[in-house]
């Protein structure tokens, strides 16, 4: 079965963050959109309600509201000599799917990248000499500097209202923010969430060695707020149930309570759910799309849908995916260091150390995702990659985001993990530790890569897409040289007891643990097409009617959360689109 | 104009940590709730076998045993939560990529390779470990010594009972969904009149704490679970 | 108890003047309150935007059913009445009607055939509609409205008041002269008047009813008029006087509910939704302005009352987390407090107070029970597209346990209202399902 339907102006693969930022934005120029989501549709009521979501089990171990392997997954190597295994259970990292995708379910912690980041090789060659960089490190040039991208991010956060403290302010250093952020226009548009016991002692011990504590960008209003969209926030409550869950309270930004109302009121918007997008079709001569093929869950058939302009907007591994199945870009070559879909695929490098205070009452179930103190001190821009030995940086934090037991109760080293030890243990000392962790950079690397697997396929009968990911020592080096000063801060803090898990040297890449769902580049934008998939406006340098949002247009992972980035190259997409693109549709670069 | 409910306090207030606290403010709802449940002796498994649940019953008494302070498996039904859990979506691996080839043997780092869901595993792996069990010790591991129970847990823990690679998650799931079910929401099968909460001092299904965040003080106040009762 | 009494005195007072008036008075339709060109045709939008002041909309519209199509259920004291079909369908609509026998429908409450409307149909207040209005909505619904078929049912009440010719008695007595008079000078408020008195038929919901159950004022020069009154069961809250909901509300709060529904202090709930869905949300800036004009001076300016009560000791019970709190105190941190906050005020425009707020403190329970049990969700609106909802609490809450939660809201911070039994919960639950003990 299968069924061809009427044109479209524009179709929007993904109904996440990207998706609907692109949805209303092109909306509001009158264009027939439709938006093709492959998950279920969600909302705050029924899906976030209270208190049906603080259910732990059904959504944070079972991942209630993520995507299920079943349906989509990758397979997974170290090296290219490893057979790639399917990833049959989610683990290290955790796609959304449904209406609202992954931006319903973060913790909201909303950064911008520092200036460098997004010219980093030009920085190290000018800063450090070319030799400073290893052979087999492919970083590069974002095409995009952080003055452009400026207007941008302040959309995005005045969209999504960001609680937060201005450190810089055009050029204005502002006392109790990050004195080292890149110039911002403006403060954030709410103050900052008030802060947990584990933050303020973070932040007294910091600031007493001489660093900058700030507070974390966070995506949890303090206030209420309404947006340019009309859309609202209620203030945060400390439920203590972010990560892994909708918010229950209209309090965390998501494309729900920042955008999709306000777009589902425009006539020539439209969304089709359980609809997966199984490719990009193309013209007979490859040089523009003409729309894309989904499934059709509730009808049991392919539709063609035939479309003006093709926006991918899904996560980062089904944009590079859905490239690689439709002849989007070249596929990367490892060996030759040719071709550009899957190139510099990069992840996140973190590690943390966990502080016992018997006589501290942390109260960790009062929490939210993105509360907490952080410093930048050891921030890219502050190291002097020559005399330390390696490219990066990251930032230092403490936040209490929940308290939830099954996710885990830290335990003093020696502690069983089972029997009667184990139980005495929880009950001395739930409530009674705080982590101070790294969030750092994580470069590309020749043999870091996504192409499709020779093996294993999909429902659909497609291949799945394969990863090719390990630990660098570079970024080992980075995280060790973190560790020192974290516990540095946190023997200052007197604890009866502290242990620390950084990556060591050697560490190989365990996909079992969570860890971050900042799966980064592999569709990564730039100036070169023999470089990059995607030229700056993230438009595909070969197919000019075919744009690809997300994470993916990094080159290579940034020291901070993805988020703030994603909504602002989204925001910049949309401005090239509207003001240049349907005007005089070619190529914009 | 004082409201009534600002008046009086019916119950005399235990101080003392937060845990102590809790646990005496057990309400009577939720004991009631306790006690109407049918013992675990008279549960009548829905995927395990006797042989099996008596494994389970056993197996999770040694992991969270209920002696000393805080609840154990038992009294929080945890092989209650493991049945329902086995027999359901997570038991049939729902959600789970299960297509062939299967290659159990792989590094353990690229992720359980098995191609048994986790219903399986169980099945097959408590046959395992009985068998095991009857060969260094002469019994099914229910029907030993506890010193010997926990021995022979410390060996499938340090996978030192020869179970072949379908099997190797056996361990990590019994652990995990032992203490899954000792904290889940009670509606899941165990955390017994969330017994396990109360011991922590976790307040369940309650979501406001604003006036608690950077607060340094034991939280006074026990759990409620999705179903609105109280402990 | 009360309100049966009020009927039985009604329906006496009722049957025996209407058996007077069929006899000795012929029936008159009131003719047109200002000449107008035979050939006058209104503006683009401007029998739609008439539609709209009007609220016709809610009324004749049933749910999922076709716009003005009619056959909603509207439940009155003395039974369901079902809405008629208003578009220019010949045979089941209002097709063919001369614009005498429209105004006669609007003023009189009469049908060309002479049947009698029941006044479910606000013909009190339309009554004062200006004849610009009148012809607009006439050219409205004959014109640009598409005739829909559709037979609507007869009304399903007792005798003795399914006999229609008994309401010309009750017309005698409940209907003013027709027309509007402003009783301000200033244009603004006059016009602001205009809508509330008129099209706007606020009075219908929030004027307490007469013993022979009509508006006890429709002009606000009366000092009953708009002191609150019911619907559907739910109080519909006093908007002037000592006990007025918009208290101490300022005109732009007031701009703010009737264009999102929602404002730093309150959000619509009940009927009040569909007001806003339909009709003021359409309204032009001018219009809400005045209308907000109006109400503040109503309500002396706008200052905000003197309310008594614990205010800060209902704050620090629910902070303390104290476990010997009473269980109402425990239920609101159990279920409300999560959007609410222990000061009971909620976030502006998001979470409704419920220190203070006219739904938690009415007379009657009703409308706080059915949100307690129910939830609620506000309107999507051009200005406030998010239709936030509140879940519903039937399940997690027994009738006892419900009970002592609005009892304790309805006492909590400044509040100081009646407490609520368990029978008054079982008797709102309908199908909701109870927690299970």
């Amino acid at each position: 079965m299968a069924r061809t339907d009427p044109k479209k102006d524009v179709v929007i693969v993904g109904l996440g963050w990207t998706g609907a930022i692109m949805g209303i934005e092109l909306a509001q120029e009158g264009l027939d959109i439709l938006a093709l989501e492959r998950g279920p549709d969600r909302a705050t009521v029924p899906d976030f309600k209270y208190p049906n979501v603080i259910d732990e089990l059904e959504y944070g171990i079972r991942f209630g509201f993520m995507q299920k392997p079943k349906n989509s997954t990758i397979t997974v190597r170290r090296t290219d000599d490893e057979v790639a295994q399917p990833m049959r259970r989610l683990g290290s990292f955790l796609p959304g799917d449904g209406v609202g995708g992954a931006g319903i379910h973060w913790n909201g912690q909303t950064w911008r990248p520092m200036e460098n980041e997004y010219r980093l090789r030009s920085y190290v060659e000018e800063e450090f000499g070319a030799d400073a960089i290893p052979e087999d490190m492919t970083i590069q040039d974002w095409g995009v500097t952080a003055e452009e991208l400026e207007p941008y991010f302040d959309r995005f956060e005045y969209m999504a209202g960001i609680s937060g403290q201005a450190g810089n302010i055009n050029g204005e250093i502002i006392e109790g923010g990050n004195p080292f952020e890149a110039p911002r226009s403006r403060d954030y548009p709410l103050p900052p969430l008030q802060q947990t016991v584990d933050a303020k002692m973070f932040a007294e011990a910091a600031r007493a060695m001489g660093y900058h504590p700030f507070p974390r960008p966070a995506a949890n209003a303090s206030e209420a707020w309404t947006n340019e969209y009309g859309m609202q926030l209620g203030p945060c409550n400390f439920c203590g149930f972010c990560e892994r869950y909708g918010c229950l309270n209209y309090s965390k930004s998501s494309p729900q309570t920042c955008i999709l109302d306000a777009l589902k009121r425009y006539p020539n918007f439209s969304y089709r759910v359980n609809s997966e997008v199984l490719r990009v079709d193309m013209a007979a001569d490859g040089q523009t799309a003409t729309g894309v093929t989904y499934w059709d869950e509730e009808a049991q058939e392919e539709v063609t849908q035939p479309a003006d302009l093709v926006i991918l907007a899904a996560y980062q591994l089904h944009n590079v995916h859905l490239m690689l199945l439709s002849g989007i870009g070249e596929p990367y070559d490892p060996q030759t260091g040719e071709g550009v879909t899957g190139k510099n695929y990069s992840y996140q490098m973190t590690g943390g150390t966990t502080l016992f205070f018997k006589d501290v009452e942390f109260n960790p179930f009062a929490g939210a995702g993105s509360v907490g103190m952080s410093i930048d001190d050891f921030a890219i821009n502050q190291i002097d990659f020559g005399a330390e030995g390696f490219i990066g940086g990251s930032y230092i934090t403490a936040g209490n985001t929940n308290g939830q037991p099954i996710r885990g109760i830290a335990l003093p080293e020696g502690t069983p993990e089972w029997g009667a030890g184990w139980k005495q243990g929880i009950g001395e000392w739930y409530g009674h530790s705080m982590s101070i962790g790294s969030h750092g950079s994580c470069l590309a690397y020749r043999d870091c890569h996504l192409d499709l697997d020779p093996t294993y396929t999909d429902r659909h009968g497609r291949p799945l897409m394969r990863m090719t990911f390990d630990w660098k020592p570079n970024d080992i080096r980075m995280t060790q040289f973190m560790k020192g000063k974290i516990e540095e801060i946190a023997q200052s803090m007197t604890p009866d007891s502290w242990q620390s898990s950084f990556k060591d040297e050697g560490a190989r890449y365990d996909i079992r643990p969570y860890q971050t769902t900042h799966n980064v580049g592999g569709s990564i934008m730039g100036t070169d097409p023999n470089a990059s998939a995607v030229n700056r406006y993230l438009q595909a340098w070969g197919q000019h009617n075919v744009f690809v949002l997300g994470a993916g247009a990094f080159p290579q992972n940034i020291q901070y959360n993805p988020t703030g980035a994603v909504g602002a190259l989204a925001y910049w997409a949309a401005r090239a689109i509207r003001e240049d693109y349907l005007p005089n549709p070619g190529p914009l670069v | 104009m004082t409201p009534e409910f600002l008046k009086t306090s019916r119950r005399a207030f235990l101080g003392g940590s937060a845990a102590a606290a809790a646990l005496s403010a057990l309400s009577d709802a939720a004991l009631a709730q306790q006690q109407e449940l049918p013992p675990l002796e008279e549960y009548e498994s829905v995927f395990l076998t006797p042989g099996e649940w008596a494994f389970v019953m056993a197996a999770t008494a040694r992991i969270i045993p209920s002696d000393g302070d805080g609840p154990g498996a038992q009294e929080t039904r945890v092989p209650v939560f493991i049945d329902h859990q086995l027999a359901g979506d997570f038991g049939a691996a729902s959600d789970l990529y299960m297509e062939e080839p299967f290659a159990p043997e792989a590094d353990a780092n690229l992720g359980p390779q098995s191609p048994l869901a986790p219903a399986g595993i169980y099945r097959e792996g408590i046959a395992a470990f009985d068998e095991w069990c009857r060969a260094e010790q002469g019994a099914a591991f229910s029907e030993l010594e506890t010193d010997a129970q926990d021995a022979a847990l410390q060996a499938l823990a340090d996978d030192e009972v020869g179970l072949r690679p379908e099997l190797r998650e056996f361990w990590t799931l019994l652990l995990q969904n032992t203490k899954e079910g000792y904290f889940a929401d009670p509606r899941h099968g165990g955390n017994a009149g969330m017994q396990a909460w109360v011991y922590i001092g976790f307040p369940g299904a309650r979501a406001n704490f604003h006036e608690w965040a950077g607060r340094d003080e034991a939280y006074p106040l026990g759990p409620v679970d999705i179903a609105g009762e109280r402990a | 108890m009360k309100t049966f009494l009020k009927i039985m005195l009604g329906l006496i007072v009722l049957a025996a003047v209407a058996l007077v008036a069929f006899i000795a008075i012929p029936v008159q339709r009131t003719p047109a309150q200002s000449e107008m060109p035979a050939d006058w045709r209104p503006e683009k939008g401007q029998g739609e935007y008439a539609m709209r002041l009007a609220d016709c909309a809610a009324c004749h519209t049933a749910p999922d059913g076709e716009m003005f199509a009619g056959g909603r259920a509207i439940e009155s004291p003395l039974g369901t009445i079902y809405s008629s079909n208003i578009t220019p369908d010949d045979e089941t609509g209002i097709g063919g009607w001369s614009l005498d026998a429209f105004r006669a429908a609007l003023y009189d409450g009469v049908r060309p055939d002479g049947t009698h409307l029941y006044p479910a149909m606000p013909y009190e207040n339309y009554r004062k509609l200006t004849e610009e209005d009148v012809r607009a909505l006439y050219h409205y619904f004959t014109d640009e409205v598409e005739p829909i078929r559709n037979d609507t049912r007869e009304a399903d009440l007792p005798f003795p008041f399914d006999q229609r010719w008994t309401l010309r008695g009750w017309k005698w007595l409940a209907l003013d002269e027709p027309g509007f008079r402003a009783d301000a000078d200033d244009p603004v408020l006059a016009r602001g008047e205009y809508i509330l008195e008129g099209p706007g038929h606020c009075g219908a919901c929030h004027t307490p009813r007469n013993a022979i159950m009509a508006e006890a004022a429709v002009d606000a020069s009366d000092e009953a008029f708009l002191t609150g009154g019911e619907i559907a069961g739910w109080t519909a809250p006093a908007l002037r006087g000592p006990g007025s909901a918009i208290a101490g509300w300022s005109r732009e709060d007031l701009v703010a509910i009737f264009s999102t529904g929602r404002n730093a202090h309150a959000a619509v709930n009940g009927e009040m939704q569909l007001v806003i869905r339909d009709s003021t949300q359409f309204m032009s800036e001018d219009d809400l302005a005045a209308m907000s004009a109006f109400l503040v001076g109503l309500n002396d300016g706008g200052t905000a009352p003197d309310r008594p009560g614990d205010r800060t000791g209902t704050e620090a019970l629910i902070a303390s987390a104290d476990p010997d709190m009473p269980l109402g105190a425990r239920l609101y941190i159990d279920n409300c407090n999560a959007c609410h906050f222990a000061d009971g005020r909620g976030a502006d425009e998001v979470f409704p107070e419920l220190d203070g707020n006219a739904l938690v403190t009415a007379e009657s329970p009703t409308g706080l029970i059915s949100m307690i049990l129910n939830g609620s969700e506000l309107p999507s609106t051009p200005k406030r597209p998010y239709s936030l909802r509140m879940p519903g609490f039937a399940d997690r809450l027994t009738d006892e346990e419900a009970a002592e939660l609005a009892s304790f809201v309805r006492q909590g911070w400044s509040n100081d209202a009646a407490r609520v039994s368990a029978d008054d919960i079982a008797d709102l639950r309908g199908d909701a399902d109870a927690k299970v003990e």
